[in-house]
């Protein structure tokens, strides 16, 4: 609590090792039902926190006995239109990326896009799930379309090289859900727009439903530092406003301007 | 000594004397002229003229011009009055050094005051300039001031209003609850007591219209309760989902301008821990993949967690047969072993296996736990107690912190003074 900075509302020893990635959601107003927190660690696990429940989880995804574990690089939860659904994004360094639907307390998709998975998000946490955009190694990142499930190809996707470096961060923009920034290793930010395709789903030959992904272009981009921009974020309120941190022991503050026009 | 100049000619009226001096010539504009109230004189070096005049004049006002030749003075009487001549006639010397004296302190003094003068008017101009400079600045600052201030109250205005809001709805919510609380406490004195169920509470964002429960509470604490959680479900229930992953031998990040080095790098370990004792009449007929230890090392693996002993041990025996430097297939085949009670074999595997672990180094510390444990087991099934004593302390010794170790130790000690005891 921000006016009472020393005492924390809720605390917890939530795993064995470094915790990677933690998101949150529920509480603030954004999405619906029980405030929730979610951590991704390097023992492998993902837990999902209830800050009313003490000291164990309300969900654990972890290896199965025995199976050896990979780090968990990022997490994020998504889908939470009403009080019952959720959903929780996770993405190792081997690639994997895996959701887990909470409210069936199942694994809904996994795949793997062959290079560690740095940052996951949802372009908005509180809607039915629309669009995840994972950044990766190597400079790579993947749109996928999260309205139409095939059950077996899953969701649709289209991917963008850039940067040269690792992609650490993806944000989208509170205001606009198709734009999205992307920080680099190279100490760069792209600015990134997603069209969608003229149809998003459409039957394969079985009959089917599965998706379409759109494209996407670059707007704007730009160099800051020689560090990577290890993460970046934008201000919910003044549309254009964004922060970043670099490796460079900097804290930048920017503002990204005709946003309105794009 | 100066020379002399004597020859004037002066006439005067009531207000004013007339004095008309002529100059020698070549010499009219190095004329020096010093006048005050009383006392004149010209000076043009050689020459002088002196004057100590008849009655005081206003030097101020009186002009002297100079031209052709002579200089024309126009001295403003002080008093009106018709002199009697210019000059003072029966001066003494003495008088006149007086005279001549006061007159050139008097030019001083007024030199002085004038400059005085001058002064103080320079210094209230500066003044005033700057005064004017900082009622500029300060119109400016103002300017600037005034247009932060109405900045901020706007913001203010705002904050306030948007305060304002908060409250009345937190107001109407408070109203609405009271009210609710009135009639279940009614609905209470009539129902009876039932159990309470998980409240399903419908959206915040419909909080204008009445909220409702779903079953009555059996308490007014428990029900005060409800009220604070009647905007969020009840934290889940807490639920485990099992997860596999996409296997990666390395420990490090995926990334695939490295995969193909990565690939290079096993192949050529598999090719390393290949055949070493080729026997090709035995093996040519097996396929590629068993001929590799680790493979079948994998399989016996698999095959111990099913229970399939045998099938273990002939994996394991091929393994052996392929590469016998191996020590954790004579570990595993010890345990396998053990479990078919082929305590012999086990005893033998686990001998086997801890001569390849030497040297003792923690790297294969686990692995000569195994070993001594499994051994200290077999000596154990055989009777042997003393000697299965031996390999769990060693054991302990080792990973002093494992405490099923220890337990079977002490069990073991106390059944070994359990025997000789009989004896």
């Amino acid at each position: 609590n921000l006016e009472a900075p020393e005492i924390p509302v809720y605390s917890v020893k939530a795993h064995k090792e470094i915790v990677n990635s933690i998101d949150g959601v529920g509480g603030l107003g954004i999405g619906e039902g029980a405030p929730e927190i979610v951590t991704g660690s390097r023992d492998g696990t993902v837990k999902v926190w209830d800050p009313r429940q003490k000291d164990s989880p309300v969900a654990n995804m972890e290896p199965v006995e025995g199976e050896s574990k990979r780090d968990c690089w990022t997490v994020a939860f998504g889908n939470a239109y009403n009080q019952e659904e959720r959903v929780v994004c996770a993405g190792y360094d081997n690639g994997d990326i895996k959701l887990f639907d909470l409210k069936t307390m199942s694994l809904r998709w996994e795949t793997n896009i062959k290079n560690g998975v740095c940052s996951l998000e949802f372009d908005r946490k509180d809607i039915n799930m629309n669009k995840l955009v994972a950044t990766s190694l190597e400079g790579k990142f993947h749109v996928f379309d999260m309205r139409t499930q095939h059950p077996t190809k899953g969701f649709a996707s289209v991917s963008e090289k850039a940067h040269k470096s690792t992609m650490w961060q993806v944000r989208h923009l509170p205001q606009n859900r198709d734009i999205f920034m992307t920080s680099g290793g190279a100490g760069s930010l792209h600015l990134w727009k997603y069209e969608y395709p003229a149809q998003r789903s459409k039957k394969d030959s079985e009959g089917a439903e599965m998706g379409v992904a759109g494209s996407v272009s670059l707007l704007q981009n730009v160099t800051l530092s020689t560090q990577p921009i290890s993460s970046m974020d934008w201000s919910p309120d003044k549309k254009g406003l964004c922060v970043c941190t670099a490796f460079d022991q900097t804290v930048r503050v920017l503002i990204v301007t005709k946003l309105n026009k794009v | 000594m100066p020379v002399w100049l004597r020859e004037y000619r002066w006439r005067q009226s009531a207000a004013a004397v007339f004095l008309s001096l002529p100059l020698p010539p070549l010499r009219a504009t190095a004329a020096s002229i010093f006048c005050t109230e009383q006392y004149l004189k010209v000076s043009i070096p050689p020459f002088l003229f002196e004057a100590v005049l008849y009655a005081p004049i206003d030097d101020i006002n009186s002009t002297a011009k100079i031209e052709n030749g002579n200089i024309f003075f126009t001295l403003y009487k002080k008093e009106t009055g018709m002199w009697d001549s210019l000059m003072i006639e029966n001066a003494n010397k003495e008088q006149l050094q007086y005279l001549r004296e006061n007159a050139v302190l008097k030019a001083q003094e007024k030199a002085k005051e004038e400059a005085e003068a001058k002064k103080v008017t320079k210094q209230e101009h500066k003044k005033y300039t700057l005064e004017a400079m900082m009622k500029l600045e300060e119109a400016e600052r103002k300017r600037i001031e005034n247009l932060k201030e109405q900045e901020r109250q706007k913001v203010t205005r705002e904050l306030e209003l948007w305060k304002n809001e908060q409250t009345y709805t937190e107001g109407q919510k408070r109203i609405q609850r009271e009210e609710k609380l009135r009639q279940e406490v009614e609905q209470l004195k009539e129902n009876k007591k039932e159990k309470i169920t998980k409240p399903t509470i419908p959206n915040e964002g419909t909080s204008k219209t009445t909220v409702k429960h779903t079953k009555g509470p059996s308490s007014s604490s428990m029900f005060s309760e409800n009220l604070k959680e009647e905007q969020l479900p009840a934290p889940r229930s807490a639920g485990t989902i099992k997860i596999n992953f996409t296997s990666r031998v390395f420990p490090t990040a995926l990334r695939e301008s490295r995969v193909a080095e990565e690939e290079e790098w096993l192949h050529k370990q598999a090719e390393a821990r290949r055949t070493i004792n080729d026997d090709l009449a035995e093996l040519k007929d097996l396929k590629e993949e068993e001929k590799n230890p680790d493979w079948l090392k994998d399989k016996g693996n698999k095959m111990f967690a099913t229970g399939n002993y045998l099938a273990a041990v002939n994996a394991y025996n091929l393994a052996v047969r392929l590469n016998n430097k191996l020590p954790v297939l004579y570990l595993n085949r010890a345990a396998c072993h053990l479990k078919l009670r082929n305590l012999h074999k086990a005893i033998e595997d686990s001998s086997k296996a801890l001569e390849l672990l030497t040297p003792p180094v923690p790297d294969n510390e686990n692995a000569r736990v195994k070993a001594h444990v499994r051994r200290g087991t077999a000596f154990c099934q055989l009777e042997l107690y003393a000697e299965g004593l031996q390999d769990y302390e060693a054991a302990l010794k080792i990973d002093p912190k494992n405490s099923t170790i220890e337990k079977d130790a002490e069990k073991i000690r106390s059944i070994i003074q359990g025997t000789s005891q009989d004896l």
